[in-house]
């Protein structure tokens, strides 16, 4: 063991010390020429119009696939091995993009930005797993989202959470929805896509910081099953929404439940309603009230969310880099004179007058100040939702799957006693 | 609590994810992008420890011209070429003699006999007096003359450009090549990325030449046989770096190389062994990433350069305590 960790070690050494002697340049450089000619870069071309519409046949059938086997075939193994095939093909192959998660925000600055037009492509890859969702459930988390397979494979030892632990970490996707779609709007970043956690290691070039990351998510994963798709995943909220609407879902027992509780025992994701507990009924009148308590606040939480959001703006549009640019100057303008700066340099260089650029920042920011106060107001909303649907109590006499959070992975399934 | 290790190993994720992605966050805003990691830095190197430093300037000859090139000491006279001309200066500065070409020399060499100018392309050859006794012209378009010395009455061209030393005798014809390698091959011949390629006759009449691309100094016999060489490649003071260097070099009268490199700009003393031994100048001397100055010996062990872009003459002397 000891021999392990010191071949590491030195393994970890050889290969910094050889790396910073590859980076070495030479000093003075030659000056005679050596009749080589340095060819001009080229942008490659872009992927083949019919190898993108492939994809989105490979798509429609993986979909179709999934929901087969998760409604029809009801069998686990068949999903397993769809969901290394998505890995293989969409995660590997195709390195993560495009991706139906990140098409969110193509869709957003579409629909913000009239000098943007999504490609058919995206927005089907956008479209597609809502429609299947809206009809199957979450059948695309199952076996068509390489970054829910990349998780879903290294499930170890899947802890389950309290019921409020869930719903609090449960509003993080909603916040990162919000985030999403106001910094995509504005045309400052695809966070989406900048902060994948797994699209580095599908591409084997990741930097090292996005290295560490999608190794502590897949660490997580091993305790926390699928912990992007659940705490994290923006596309997520909108397959919940329309999964919850889904005309036929995953059921756990083909016939009558016996309820012997295997199915919740084998849901490595907290995805599986209890039979209704009947003293929640008993107390039904004071359920009345505070459901009307609860939905009485709602307008205010929506004012506090997007109040709190609006009076955010001006931090959170310094992520854009015209705002940020625009303020750097104003603030430091000796910035100007510091030449390692390269994009002060490359600003200044590139002859546009600072009110330009000052106009355009401000027209910027105003647009985070509405998107904040919608994004802000959205998430009281959601808060307000969440704490309503604690006092909603829907009669269940079977273990049944939560049809919003449900990935339909049919685990439950080959747990079920009752076969036919 | 049940799982607590587990738990722990969780929050401690947790808590990586969120630096990670702070981090990110921060350091890619315009004007807080990091350093570039490859970026080439060589503050850390130019500056030389002064206790090296064994040398100190006493003086300096201002020349009259806009571009010297070549620096020679012979019989207590200091040759310079530059522009189109060859100027023959005493020590202390008075002008003895200026000859004018048609083309502009890039090295200059002096017997006790003949005085030897290199143009690009070409070799003359004048008498002391500066009449012209010879020209050669039998070198090839690539030609590119950057060093000349003489022994025994044949005439060591360095050719940069054909990667060469040429022979020729006083009338001007070729007698021989020395390619720089070895009988069996196992030495690369000359590297030569820039037109800097020197070579010299020690004291003891042992031909050296530079190889500069491999940082190394090669002793040849006259007939072009490596007989040894010495090497040192560093960015650090001790050694020699970059493509090419070092770019000159002379002996002191012990038989000590003084060197002189291009780049990052150093004047060097190393032992006839081929070990470091004193700094002459250090790069704070010269202008930032400058030519190279040629250099020169005078029989006291004075070391003269020429400082091309200052134009003129810097005189270095060892230090008294030394």
């Amino acid at each position: 063991m000891k021999n392990w960790i010191k071949l590491t070690l030195i393994f970890t050494l050889l290969f910094y010390s050889l790396a910073g002697v590859a980076q070495q340049q030479r000093f003075p450089k030659p000056e005679f020429g050596t009749g080589y000619h340095q060819p001009t870069p080229v942008t490659p071309e872009p992927r083949a119009l019919v190898l993108e519409y492939s994809d989105v046949v490979i798509l429609l059938i993986v979909l179709s696939l999934a929901s087969w086997l998760a409604l029809r075939k009801r069998s686990r193994k068949g999903m397993l091995w769809l969901s290394v095939f998505t890995l293989l093909y969409f995660g590997f192959y195709r390195n993560g993009c495009i991706c139906a998660i990140g098409s969110v925000q193509n869709v957003a600055l579409t629909i913000f930005d009239p000098g943007y037009a999504i490609s058919i492509t995206t927005l089907l890859f956008f479209l597609l797993p809502l429609v299947f969702t809206l009809y199957f459930g979450r059948t695309f988390c199952a076996g068509a989202c390489p970054l829910g397979a990349i998780q879903d494979l290294l499930i170890i030892k899947p802890l389950s959470f309290p019921d409020w632990l869930r719903k609090t970490l449960g509003l993080l996707p909603y916040l990162y929805l919000s985030l999403a779609v106001l910094f995509a709007a504005t045309g400052t970043d695809f966070i989406i896509c900048r902060y994948d956690p797994f699209v580095g290691i599908f591409r084997m070039d990741a930097p090292f910081h996005m290295v560490i990351l999608g190794i502590a998510f897949l660490l997580m994963g091993m305790f926390v099953a699928r912990p992007y798709c659940r705490f994290l995943c923006p596309y997520g909220v909108l397959l919940n929404w329309m999964s919850r609407f889904s005309k036929w879902h995953l059921a756990i027992t083909p016939a009558a439940c016996i309820q012997c509780k295997l199915c919740s025992d084998s849901c490595p994701f907290d995805a599986i309603d209890y039979p209704t507990d009947e003293k929640q009924i008993k107390n039904r009148i004071w359920g009345v009230n505070r459901f009307l308590f609860y939905a009485l606040l709602i307008p205010i939480w929506i004012l506090v969310g997007g109040y709190t959001g609006s009076k955010a703006h001006t931090w959170i549009s310094k992520a854009n880099s015209k705002v940020y640019l625009a303020e750097l100057l104003i603030t430091k303008p000796e910035v100007r004179n510091d030449d390692k700066n390269l994009d002060v340099q490359a600003f200044l260089s590139s002859g546009k007058s600072m009110e330009t650029l000052v106009n355009e920042a401000s027209v910027i920011r105003h647009k985070f100040y509405i998107g904040c106060w919608i994004a802000g107001g959205f998430m009281g909303l959601v808060i307000g939702m969440t704490l309503l649907s604690q006092v909603i109590y829907r009669r269940k006499e079977d273990y049944q799957p939560d049809k919003g959070n449900c990935y339909s992975c049919v685990r439950c399934i080959s747990y079920c006693p009752v076969k036919k | 609590m049940k799982n607590k290790g587990i738990v722990i190993f969780l929050i401690s994720l947790a808590i990586v994810i969120i630096v990670v992605v702070t981090i990110d966050y921060i350091s890619s805003k315009p004007g807080e992008l990091p350093a570039n990691p490859y970026a080439l830095g060589m503050d850390l190197f130019s500056r030389t420890d002064t206790a090296l430093i064994m040398f100190n300037e006493k003086r300096n000859l201002t020349i009259n011209f806009s571009e010297p090139t070549g620096l020679c000491i012979s019989n207590g006279k200091i040759f310079v070429v530059g522009d189109q001309k060859l100027q023959i200066i005493e020590p202390n500065g008075n002008l003895l003699k200026e000859i004018n070409f048609e083309l502009k020399p890039t090295c200059v060499f002096a017997s006790p006999d003949n005085i030897y100018i290199g143009f690009r392309k070409s070799l003359t050859i004048l008498n002391r007096e500066g009449l012209k006794i010879a020209n050669c012209n039998s070198f090839s378009d690539s030609t590119v003359i950057t060093s000349i010395t003489e022994r025994s009455g044949i005439i060591f061209v360095a050719d940069a450009g054909k990667r060469i030393v040429r022979k020729f005798d006083q009338t001007g014809k070729p007698v021989g090549e020395i390619e720089g390698k070895s009988g069996n091959d196992q030495i690369h011949g000359f590297i030569i990325p820039s037109p800097y390629f020197d070579l010299a006759f020690n004291s003891d009449g042992d031909l050296w030449i530079v190889n500069p691309g491999k940082h190394s100094l090669e002793n040849y016999t006259p007939d072009g046989k490596l007989r040894t060489w010495w090497k040192a490649t560093s960015v650090r003071i001790e050694g020699f770096s970059g493509c090419c260097n070092p770019a000159h070099f002379a002996f002191l009268p012990d038989g000590s190389f003084v060197t002189s490199e291009k780049g990052m700009i150093r004047i060097k003393v190393y032992k006839p062994s081929g070990e470091f031994l004193d700094v002459v100048a250090d790069p704070s001397k010269f202008k930032d990433n400058v030519h190279a100055p040629d250099v020169a010996v005078d029989g006291l062990g004075n070391i003269y350069a020429l400082d091309i872009d200052r134009k003129m003459i810097r005189l270095f002397v060892k230090k008294e305590n030394r």
